[in-house]
């Protein structure tokens, strides 16, 4: 991850991209997983994560006694068009 | 002075034509993705076609209504005014925080030489205000060009500082009436919106669902 300023969404962009590409084992990935990969605090990615599962973008899952988190289809939309509209708004100079 | 009058009119079509669709594509992507860059660009294109629109109608209302080549100076005031809000806003997307005074008091005060001076003149202020956000826009977009190196963002750069260059070249041809500036100016700005449309033919609209559950998201 590089250290320049994230956007709300970017970071929600890129725990989508994680948990959609980079799934540690098939049943999802861990929180201390997506902190590691998506680079933010504890706290922080808490409240996304809740409000990611409670858009019903990601499924929550208990793993062994564990959370963990997977993407769901349309979580997999929403991925589509962040990735679209994000060249988009690129092309005017501009981060999403 | 016919010629220009068809030039003008191609002009503020073209104007409003990619200032709706651009605005168009920019609200499907803040309906899909909540981004508030993309309201904001939402917001700034409807303006600017908005404003060719109001322009256009001046123009052409008046050329059918009393034969004048020369539109009403209100209504033209009136469009340049509403594409300077959406030019305003496209460098508000640069992170421009703070370009109204704070304080109510000044607000007001700054308000009131308007009411002092003709429409002729509020045009000629607007124009500048335009050009400088279009100036802020073009730098602003030309140092993300140096962060991402895609082709496109100078291609945008490119258009905002062509707009630019046919505001600047506008406001001139009130010193120099009878030279070619205007053709000019509204040659260089047809050629700035076309070049502010290129990132819309890279956007893949047929892969583009909406989804009502994502409003709020």
């Amino acid at each position: 991850m590089s250290a320049t300023y994230r956007t709300h969404m970017k970071i929600i962009g890129d725990i989508l991209t994680t948990t959609r590409d980079n799934l540690p084992d098939e049943h999802g990935a861990s929180i201390t997983y997506l902190i590691r990969r998506a680079n933010i605090s504890h706290g922080r990615i808490s409240k996304i994560l809740g409000t990611l599962v409670s858009q019903g973008l990601l499924e929550q899952t208990n793993s062994g006694g564990a959370c963990k988190y997977r993407i769901s289809n349309v979580g997999r939309e929403f991925l589509q068009a962040y990735n679209t509209f994000n060249k988009f708004a690129d092309s005017f100079g501009l981060t999403i | 002075m016919a010629e220009l009058f068809f030039l003008e009119s191609i002009l503020n079509i073209v104007g409003f034509v990619v200032g709706v669709v651009i605005g168009s594509i920019s609200y499907i992507g803040f309906r899909n993705t909540g981004s508030p860059t993309l309201f904001r660009l939402t917001v700034a294109f409807f303006t600017i076609g908005i404003g060719f629109i109001i322009m256009w109608l001046g123009q052409t209302l008046d050329m059918i209504t009393y034969g004048a080549i020369q539109p009403e100076q209100w209504m033209q005031t009136l469009g340049i005014g509403v594409q300077t809000v959406g030019y305003f806003f496209i460098a508000f997307s640069h992170t421009i925080k703070s370009f109204f005074p704070k304080s109510s008091y000044l607000r007001s005060v700054g308000m009131f030489p308007l009411f002092l001076i003709s429409f002729m003149s509020i045009a000629n202020i607007v124009r500048s205000i335009s050009f400088i956000l279009l100036v802020y826009g073009a730098i602003e977009t030309i140092m993300s060009y140096f962060e991402s190196r895609r082709r496109t963002v100078i291609l945008v750069a490119a258009g905002l500082g062509a707009l630019a260059f046919g505001e600047f070249l506008g406001w001139y041809y009130f010193v120099f009436p009878q030279s070619v500036l205007n053709l000019i100016s509204i040659t260089t700005k047809i050629t700035g919106l076309i070049l502010l449309f290129v990132p819309v033919t890279k956007v893949p609209l047929t892969k583009i669902k909406f989804d009502e559950n994502l409003d709020d998201a």
